[in-house]
């Protein structure tokens, strides 16, 4: 009995996370690493300007770069979870980090345009997929009372490092030409590998091995374990798939705006400055409101989902309200609006990663996590020329706003139908079912919102 | 022989009845080159025709404020200050029928810009520097100078494969192939010319070392190796404490309570003693 009781308090402190200590320095890794990853993507703009001069081609096809890339880290988000269930997650994201210098290192010696495709694009985007799941997770994984808060935290720097980026790229292509601003870029990708490096390695005993002891033939039996590590078992169950798909719907509308509100604010009448400055404003209240949500989750007044929900249904609706706004002609009204609007968006994205292990547990969370960046990013995909190609048919951006800005409500209906959801506590996530069901019953109770006391759960686990 | 005088007396007396008849505008300066200011001038003289107003054109483009329905024969287009943004050819035009318009040339010095005062280039590479030119009449003549010391050495079109040249008149671009750093670093001079003088302008060439960038990446390159060299060190010598850790919390089967765990070694090895 006290055995069961000290291993269960030892597996929860792995389980639960010590919410403070080294988890704050994961957190500055994850603030760096994502700064460098997604940070970086955004502020690629610098240096298309000197390729469509330097190879000649049009912007369209040197756009295409940025878009393989976050294709690609999206694709191999899955892939990068798998590998960390299967060894662990420092080696996943120290190679993510070597993989995301190396494509920019090459990409410095491009001569032709397809080479960039395949080092900008593929392998710096391989890189970044093995290292942004991985990082998310094990952050999560490493605090509970605090988790929204410690995200809200660390996707603030991306706002801020775009900020800091882009004048700073201008001014290494200015001294060095874009070769040389990507080798350096390259170098400054490879800290990404001491993030990693930061990353304990836990001592799993049990928890990937999730193999059939009696192995039939290796050939299943590989496919089995990459099904396990690839957590492919969740595709079935329903809260997670209604997750997902809500998820989606959410990534097919949400940041849209941030693509068509220059344009938008132009055609309503506005100079450039005007609009220049309303995308700013709602970038800024973007960082904002990804950390005051963050913290204001982590008080608990509400639940996650309600309050993921609450944000989300807002964004919804202040996308809508953005063209209602400028038909006025009123710009004080588009800037409140857009300032509510990027409020709410960066809101929604802090929210959004930590949900998930409430819905499927802290164990699966890193596949989970995976599959459920590569469902998203098709929904992504989808959103922008969407929009684009409404407001080609009708002219003005009122019905694509509107179309777009229905995506997050319908998101937030989808998540209404989660089980439980009505409900004012979170029901404990789904146990797993493998070898070791009373250790993962105990995980399961463990993960109750921790209002309960370590010697109720000591009673349970009796 | 008589016939033919009489038949070129006829032509000159038609010829000189047109011009009798057909209105003519007497402009005043006939041309401006190299003023500051000027008050151009036309007086529409020698018509019977109505004028319902008149306006003046700069280079083809109607200048909006000079429209007026003022029937006067007389109108005039103040220029107070002359520069390459007003400088053209100006037409007067009166709203007659036929329209009756005459040409006032306004012309200045060239004035020539760089499009970047500052170029870079690449060792091996090539450097490539553009001049535009403004106002009117455009250069008819380009050149390229590198200043050298005190003096200035022409740069000449086809001088090997080094220097190329391309000029239109409002343009010119000076390309330098194969840049070195000892020799192509340095300030240039494009100079376009037209009939009244000169305009030029400056542009510094900076070139950059192939290996420029090398430095700044081996610096973040060993800053990575340092860091992770430190972090690495410091887990190991962390590692000791928590491989006890586990192996306590693993193979202790009596311990009586939770807090055994907190205590320090010795109570937990008693413990399973």
């Amino acid at each position: 009995m006290t055995k069961v009781k000290s291993n269960s308090e030892s597996r929860s402190e792995d389980v639960e996370g010590p919410d403070g200590g080294w988890g704050w320095v994961l957190l500055a890794a994850l603030f760096v690493s994502t700064s460098l990853v997604f940070g970086l993507m955004r502020s690629l703009g610098v240096f298309f300007v000197e390729f469509v001069q330097y190879f000649e081609e049009s912007s369209q096809a040197v756009s295409w770069i940025s878009s393989t890339g976050l294709a690609a880290q999206q694709f191999f988000s899955p892939l990068g979870a798998a590998l960390c269930n299967a060894y662990n997650a420092r080696l996943v994201v120290m190679t993510g980090g070597f993989l995301a210098g190396l494509g920019l290192i090459l990409a410095s010696q491009a001569t032709c345009l397809a080479h960039l495709y395949l080092t900008m694009g593929v392998i710096s985007g391989l890189g970044w997929g093995l290292v942004f799941t991985p990082m998310v997770a094990t952050v999560m994984a490493n605090f509970t009372r605090r988790r929204t808060l410690a995200l809200g935290l660390a996707f603030s720097s991306i706002g801020l490092s775009s900020f800091a980026f882009n004048p700073l790229f201008q001014l290494l292509v200015e001294m060095y030409t874009w070769r040389g601003a990507l080798l350096i870029l390259g170098g400054l990708s490879f800290n990404i590998v001491a993030c990693g490096a930061l990353i304990r390695p836990k001592k799993r005993s049990e928890a990937p091995a999730k193999v059939d002891p009696d192995s039939r033939s290796s050939c299943v039996a590989q496919l089995q374990r990459v099904s396990s590590y690839l957590e492919l078992s969740l595709l079935c169950e329903r809260p997670y798939i209604t997750y997902t798909l809500a998820i989606s719907l959410l990534n097919a509308g949400y940041f849209v705006p941030y693509f068509h509100l220059v344009a938008h604010s132009r055609q309503a009448g506005f100079s450039e400055y005007q609009a220049a400055f309303v995308m700013s404003a709602a970038g800024a209240t973007d960082i904002l409101g990804r950390v005051v949500s963050g913290w204001f989750a982590d008080l608990r007044h509400f639940r996650l989902i309600h309050l993921l929900s609450f944000w989300t249904a807002l964004a919804g609706v202040f996308i809508m309200l953005l063209p209602v706004s400028s038909l006025s002609g009123s710009y004080v009204a588009l800037v409140a609006i857009s300032l509510l609007y990027g409020f709410c968006s960066g809101a929604l994205t802090s929210l959004a990663f930590a949900v998930v292990p409430l819905i499927v547990g802290v164990e699966r969370m890193m596949g989970a996590l995976g599959l459920l960046q590569l469902i998203e990013s098709g929904a992504g995909l989808l959103g922008t020329p969407l929009s684009g190609l409404l407001k080609d048919i009708t002219g003005n951006y009122m019905a694509s706003f509107m179309v777009v800005g229905s995506f997050p409500i319908l998101g937030t209906l989808t998540m209404a139908t989660l089980p439980h959801f009505f409900s004012c506590t979170d029901s404990p996530p789904p146990q797993r079912r493998s070898l070791d069901d009373k250790d993962k019953g105990l995980n399961s109770e463990l993960e109750q919102m921790n209002s309960l006391p370590s010697d109720t759960s000591s009673r349970i686990a009796e | 022989m008589k016939l033919l005088w009489a038949v070129s007396a006829l032509l000159l007396s038609c010829w000189r009845t047109d011009a009798s008849t057909a209105p003519n505008i007497i402009t005043e300066p006939h041309e401006v080159s190299n003023q500051t200011s000027a008050v151009l001038s036309c007086n529409l003289t020698d018509s019977s025709l109505p004028i319902k107003g008149s306006y003046w054109t700069l280079n083809g483009n109607i200048l909006e404020d000079s429209v007026s329905a003022d029937a006067s024969p007389f109108t005039t287009r103040r220029l107070d200050k002359i520069t390459h943004s007003n400088s053209g050819k100006y037409e007067c035009v009166f709203k007659t029928e036929p329209q009756v318009k005459q040409m006032i040339e306004v012309k200045t010095l060239p004035h020539v810009v760089a499009y970047k005062h500052s170029e870079h280039g690449n060792e091996n590479d090539k450097g490539v520097m553009v001049c535009v030119a403004h106002g009117h009449p455009l250069p008819t003549d380009w050149g390229w100078f590198k200043e050298e010391d005190s003096s200035r050495r022409q740069i000449l079109n086809g001088t090997g494969d080094k220097y190329e040249i391309k000029s239109t008149p409002n343009k010119t671009i000076l390309t330098i192939n194969d840049l070195s750093i000892q020799d192509d670093i340095g300030d240039y001079t494009c100079l376009g010319t037209n009939e009244l003088g000169p305009g030029s302008d400056e542009i510094h060439l900076r070139v950059r070392s192939r290996l420029a960038a090398l430095w700044p990446f081996l610096g973040i390159v060993a800053e990575v190796i340092i860091l992770v060299t430190i972090i690495f060190i410091y887990e190991k010598r962390r590692k000791p404490d928590e491989v006890n850790d586990d192996d306590d919390s693993g193979s202790a089967p009596l311990k009586s309570n939770s807090t055994a765990n907190h205590k320090d070694k010795n109570v937990r090895q008693r413990n399973s003693n």
